[in-house]
């Protein structure tokens, strides 16, 4: 993320390790530890099989165990790097001993976690048998190690965030040597496998302290690959192949399906076409949210139009209009009147200031619902069935593929879920598409433009009126396209799914979070943010009675210390630090400030 | 026969309420231009501590002292966490894009609502606020009961004192050069972080006193009655024009009329009969702001001014 | 060298997806409980809200569920059959519910489900429910379009799905019940309808409408309220200048207790008479002595009189669950019975032992079990309702609920 961020030199000066060890001795005890960490995954933790993920058995590691594993192998791995091991060394240009650090501790981070966990669950400290006992030891033995090599990183000096900034910023990248465009092409594709893999497992974790462990250990991988300096190189190759790795990208998401054989197949397709239409519906917020600036707190409320046009088009009994359009026809449908709602919405509103569009969404999303369950032939004319919704949606079945029953693909069975799975990618293709097209057109800076300065946009000669209500308009055409899915996924709909903040997503404010989360103003800031979101309110439902309020302070925190997201769009990141530039405390310098803009 | 002047009472009883509350979005979006989402939940905690009070007086204490320190009650709770929210989650954002302070402020308003309902005893469901003794009073056919006679003491009260502060005081003077040009009102030496803090505040306490209102009027509380009643508010603040004092308090009463009217006599409108039902009230409360904005988006008492955005 | 550097890099992200994918298949495998030594282990899935507000209701139905499995454990009810529950939260939102059916259905060992609570997500389970021929059992759904399809009212009943069951009594039953209660015992002629528009009011206002007028009651006015709303004054004034005897309220407690309040306090000594969704102690505490007077119908005898029911309460208490059964504890504990009965006569069909795919012939027998069950008798007719149509009315005396009438409805 700081590519392009010069750290002041007088900041640069690399502090002492924390812990005074001669180098090589620092080395043999995190090696020592990182080794013993990986092998004590093989030994038994507990006495009792209660605790999920079965941790008695020794030689074979099961459940939190593996995370433990893959921590301590990874410190290991960074660890050769930095030792200089032939065939490693080119893996970590931004510095191999912080990156060691920070994989360290999240290996320590996981398994203490699973300790406690145990404990906790079974009730006391007894529960943890030797080798338990091993991995906590080991663990800590590898962070002792790992404070006493020799920092690396740059450090600037009175920053807020302190202690989490021991390992240091990467420092400045030296320009990599292209490598053979076949080894490129192998890289990507390692890339977006290994992506693959994460995701499928992270989805299939089938309980919450495994999915839990394995955040963890995530957090911190990701965190340390940032600061080695791989996902720099990476992200470098990837722009080089930009076509391969997205066409890659959506290729390895489809496979998704097939790399799932356990019982549970079905409800994680159901999981990921449930994340698929959250994230291509928050990528369509993002349109109005992080390329145009506007704030839409209703953003629901055109899904909602879409599912109920598609719905009423579906042939499903009971419903207003006895028509079955075909399903190109019905996404179509949702998608322009969805659009046109929004440009009844945006009209009004969008001529006056900009702001008022908050508040006006957040009621349209409040009045969709009661509207919605006010038409049910007493209350107002039958046009949505009112609050019991409308049921029975008939699966589709386009060209001859009927998307309700299993098929057969060689070995592959894939069901239900997958084959809208399959469908659902195709529209975040789409959608993606869109985006990406739009805000690198003459539409998009104009977007980018009034964003930052309406008056001056103006000034310009661009109509801001007119680019806002398209951004509007074209966000809520998104939102009706996922919606004609959404409800043929579901079977049936009902206006209670349609709320400002509701116990699952998609929600207005949930889609708000992936978006602000992951990144505003990028394509795959809201699809990550988005996973990650729908994934900890799925998996850790035990949080779920405060989830809301953890929701509430995250928005808060985000935009106090983070408003560019965890994928931040570059430019985006230096107007939301402009105010912190202009006090000089970190920053571009100014050269590249007007290199930016 | 519907009891028109019933009617009428009952839509500017409750429009009352919503001009109390409108008054606290309409003071600090003329200062700091800034949509404070939280502020019906402002309102919502304010009705929270005064029922605090209430249970900490014992059931005992005669009504003529409660109320009082219920109000005081309120008006705390409320402007303690206004004045918290300001510093802490909205103050750091001063000068960042306008979006940042938006999204905060809706993260305010569920954290906010989330800490009542999980943390507030037994306020998972809707707790019993006290009433007032005496009455109903018939007056003319129409049926007033003794906390309507509260909210409309309230309103008339609040609007008299916030019209003398901001217009006679120092303070109330610096708030209007504030709301007027920020940078020229500090040049002259306001402190404009305080005059912020203070428009928050003086928001926050009506906030408080319509809190009190609401759960007098209708003998309960609930976490989320901050959320749409909130909503309303602000739109009424829009109708009377935003940063208009009185507007807000005209926009609130026209809206109250709007709900409780249409609830009633769009029946009588021919081919219009199943639209008139209190459900669909709060749509035509939509409707009304979508057509103010279309029609006159300065509000029925804004001057029309240049959007500083 | 740079060559090398990939050749690590390959064979340690290779070991990376290797580890993973195992990873994966491990913890699959240790999720389905398969068969052990001597008995067959089968789960009774449970789907509820167990989070957020209507977790009162749906920890009530968790537990009851765990009551009925442990009573058929202790009896040995199924011989060579133990039962384990297995709760999902669904949180009230359908979108949990069909990801939670999928997660049911995927797990072999499941036998049969008992939930939801909510009608909405009901329509997003029942079809997938229905493709794995597993049966749902819900203890409160009350729209009748869930067995009798979306066409019940114009009287072309079709059942959509095999795979669905209920406990609870319809809206079809409840609402022309309260009508014959408030038109024969009560002589009240003239009503004004409320509902809160979500899918149990507006069912159990139109069926009592149907039936009110159907016995020469008229209806003098009628008003729908957002559920959550507070302000009820122009409904009241509406009631008021209609001249209606009394108000029947399509809804639950949190929206009919400020009415009824407002109703009063307005100077309409009216009473109120709600369904099973006002039957709580709740209402009375919220609307404080405005409540005298109000009625209220709940299906299925009340708990003194029936002895099964005692014996329920008692060994609910016995349990030691830290909640109470709530609204749908009875309906959940003869939903969860239904099941385990369902599963005896497959099991003594197939000579004492669970057939290797269950599913289907459980859904078959579902429709002949037969018991004496907490709520009275459970039995399911052709389109799987409750066969049991016996309801009580409650009456609001110095603020406590009484039994005024218990009957059965026959229409």
């Amino acid at each position: 993320m700081t590519d392009t961020l010069q750290i002041r030199p007088e900041a640069a000066a690399a502090p002492k390790p924390a812990i005074p060890l001669p180098t090589a001795a620092a080395r043999a005890v995190t090696a020592a530890g990182a080794v013993l960490t990986a092998a004590s995954a093989f030994l038994s933790w507990t006495y009792s099989s209660q605790f999920p993920g079965d941790l008695t058995l020794s030689g074979y590691p099961g459940g939190l165990q593996w995370i433990t594993f893959t921590g301590g192998l990874l410190t290991l791995v960074y660890l050769l790097v930095g030792y200089g091991t032939p065939g490693l060394r080119g893996l970590a240009p931004g510095g191999a001993e912080g990156t060691t650090v920070i994989l360290a501790v999240g290996a320590a981070a996981s398994t203490w976690f699973t300790l406690i966990a145990i404990s906790v669950e079974l009730g006391g400290l007894a529960n943890l048998t030797t080798g338990g006992w091993v991995a906590g030891i080991a663990s800590l033995l590898a962070v002792v190690g790992a404070l006493g090599l020799p920092r690396d990183g740059q450090h600037p000096q009175g920053h807020r965030l302190g202690a989490l900034l021991y390992p240091g910023k990467r420092p400045e990248l030296a320009p990599a040597k292209r490598l053979a465009p076949a080894f490129e092409v192998g890289i990507v594709l390692l890339t977006l496998a290994a992506a693959l893999g994460v995701f499928a497992y992270g989805v299939d974790t089938s309980y919450a302290e495994l999915f839990a462990g394995f955040l963890i250990l995530a957090g911190f991988a990701a965190w340390a690959l940032n600061r080695s300096g791989d996902f720099a190189r990476l992200g470098e190759i990837m722009q080089r192949h930009r076509v391969l790795a997205t066409v890659g990208a959506f290729v390895a998401a489809g496979l998704f399906p097939f790399t799932q054989t356990s019982s549970n197949a079905e409800a994680n397709a159901n999981l990921g076409v449930s994340i698929l239409i959250f994230a291509a519906t928050a990528l369509g917020l993002n349109i109005v949210v992080g390329l145009a600036g506007l704030l839409d707190l209703g953003y629901v409320a055109f899904l909602g139009v879409g599912a109920y046009t598609a719905a009423l088009v579906s042939g499903a009994a009971g419903t207003a209009f006895n028509v079955q359009f075909p399903f190109w026809a019905a996404a179509l449908l949702g998608a322009v009147v969805s659009g046109i709602f929004g440009v009844l919405l945006g009209a009004p509103t969008l001529r006056v200031r900009g702001d008022y569009l908050a508040i006006v969404t957040l009621g349209f999303g409040e009045i969709f619902r009661i509207v919605v369950q006010n038409l049910d032939g007493t209350s107002g004319p039958n046009v949505t069935n009112g609050a019991i919704g409308i049921s029975n949606v008939p699966d589709l079945n386009i060209f001859g593929f009927d998307f309700g029953s299993a098929h057969s693909f060689g070995p592959f069975d894939i069901g239900r879920f997958a084959n809208y799975f399959e469908l659902m990618l195709i529209f975040t293709a789409i959608i993606v598409l869109v985006f990406a097209r739009s805000a690198n057109s003459r539409i998009g800076r104009a977007w980018v433009a009034i964003r930052e300065d309406e008056t001056a946009a103006t000034a310009m000669g661009i109509n801001g009126f007119r680019f806002k209500l398209l951004a509007f308009a074209l966000g809520a055409t998104l939102a009706g396209l996922a919606g004609t899915v959404f409800v043929h996924v579901n079977y049936s709909i009902v206006p209670d799914t349609f709320q400002f903040a509701g116990p699952t997503p998609p929600n207005s404010a949930f889609l708000l979070a992936a978006v602000v989360i992951g990144g505003m103003g990028t394509v795959s800031g809201p699809l990550v943010g988005a996973s990650l979101f729908f994934l900890l309110q799925a998996k850790l439902s035990f949080l779920h009675d405060y989830q809301l309020l953890l929701f509430g302070i995250t928005l808060i925190l985000f935009m106090r210390f983070r408003p560019e997201g965890i994928i931040p769009n570059r430019r985006r990141q230096l107007e939301f630090h402009e105010s912190q530039t202009e006090d000089g405390q970190e920053g571009p310098t100014p050269e590249l400030r007007t290199a930016e803009a | 026969m519907h009891e028109l002047p019933q009617n009428l009472v009952n839509g500017l009883l409750l429009g009352a309420t919503y001009g109390l509350i409108a008054v606290g979005y309409t003071i600090v979006y003329g200062i700091v231009q800034l949509i404070n989402f939280a502020h019906g939940e402002i309102f919502m905690t304010g009705a929270f501590g005064a029922l605090s009070v209430y249970l900490g007086l014992g059931s005992g204490t005669s009504m003529w002292i409660a109320i009082p320190l219920m109000l005081l009650g309120a008006i705390v709770t409320s402007t303690v966490i206004a004045v918290l929210t300001e510093r802490l989650a909205y103050r750091p954002l001063r000068n960042a894009p306008r979006l940042a302070p938006l999204i905060t402020a809706i993260g305010v308003s569920i954290t906010l609502q989330q800490l009542v309902w999980g943390f507030y005893p037994s306020a998972k469901s809707p707790r019993v606020f006290p009433s007032l003794p005496g009455g109903p009073f018939h007056v003319g056919g129409v049926l007033i009961q003794s906390a309507d006679i509260f909210v409309v003491v309230a309103a008339v009260l609040s609007t008299l004192f916030l019209a003398y502060f901001v217009r006679t005081t120092r303070t109330g003077r610096a708030m209007q050069a504030t709301a007027q040009d920020p940078d020229t009102a500090k040049l002259m030496g306001i402190n404009t972080d305080r005059v912020i803090v203070i428009a928050f505040a003086l928001g926050a306490g009506f906030a408080g006193i319509a809190g009190v209102a609401w759960g007098l009027r209708y003998g309960e509380i609930k976490f989320d009655m901050g959320f749409l009643t909130g909503l309303y508010a602000f739109t009424a603040a829009v109708l009377g024009g935003i940063g208009n004092i009185y507007g807000a308090m005209l926009g609130g009463l026209v809206l109250g009329l709007v709900q409780n009217l249409t609830a009633i006599y769009i029946a009588d409108i021919p081919g219009m009969s199943q639209f008139s039902s209190q459900s669909w009230s709060s749509v035509w409360a939509f409707v009304i702001l979508i057509l103010v904005l279309m029609v006159r988006p300065q509000g029925l008492l804004g001057e029309r001014v240049a959007d500083r955005a | 060298m740079r060559n090398r550097s990939l050749l690590v890099l390959t064979a340690i992200a290779a070991t990376g997806t290797l580890t993973l994918t195992a990873c994966g298949s491990r913890a699959s495998n240790s999720g389905s409980g398969g068969s052990s030594s001597g008995s067959t282990t089968v789960t009774i899935g449970v789907d509820a809200p167990l989070t957020g507000s209507l977790s009162a209701l749906g920890i009530g139905i968790q537990n009851s569920v765990d009551l009925a499995i442990k009573t058929a454990n202790k009896n040995n009810e199924v011989p060579g059959v133990t039962f384990k529950i297995e709760a999902l939260d669904d949180k009230a939102a359908p979108q949990q519910g069909s990801l939670n059916a999928t997660q049911l259905v995927g797990d072999s060992s499941v036998i049969g489900v008992v939930g939801p609570l909510n009608s909405g997500v009901a329509l997003t389970m029942q079809k997938t429910f229905n493709n794995a021929n597993l049966v749902e059992v819900s203890p409160a759904n009350t729209n009748p379009a869930l067995t009798q399809g979306p066409n019940w009212q114009t009287g072309t009943k079709a059942r959509p799905f095999a795979s669905y069951f209920r406990t609870a009594t319809t809206d079809a039953i409840q609402g022309p019940f309260a009508a014959q209660f408030a038109f024969s015992t009560l002589g009240k002629k003239k009503v004004f309808l409320v509902d809160n528009k979500d899918a149990y009011g507006v069912g159990l206002v139109g069926t009592f409408k149907d039936e009110f007028t159907k016995l020469g009651g008229t209806v003098a006015g009628q008003d729908h309220v957002t559920s959550g709303a507070s302000d009820f004054s122009s409904t009241v004034n509406a009631i008021k200048s209609s001249g209606a005897d009394f108000v029947y309220f399509g809804g639950e407690y949190p929206d009919a207790a400020p009415l009824t309040k407002q109703l009063k306090a307005g100077g309409a000594n009216i009473p109120v008479i709600g369904g099973d969704g006002n039957y709580d102690p709740t209402y009375i505490k919220l609307a404080g002595t405005a409540a005298n007077g109000d009625f209220a119908t709940s299906v299925g005898a009340p708990v003194e009189s029936l002895p099964s029911a005692q014996t329920f309460v008692t060994n609910y208490k016995a349990g030691g669950y830290s909640q109470a059964y709530g609204a749908y504890g009875g309906y959940s504990y003869d939903s969860a019975w239904a099941i385990i009965e369902a599963v005896k006569a497959v099991v003594s069909a197939n000579n004492g032992k669970l057939p290797s795919n269950p599913r289907q012939a459980v859904e078959k027998a579902m429709s002949n079990v037969n018991f004496s069950g907490v709520t009275g008798t459970v039995s399911f007719d052709q389109y799987g309702d409750a066969t049991n149509k016996q309801l009580t009315v409650y009456g609001v005396k110095n603020g406590v609920w009484t039994t005024i009438k218990t009957g059965t409805f026959s229409g």
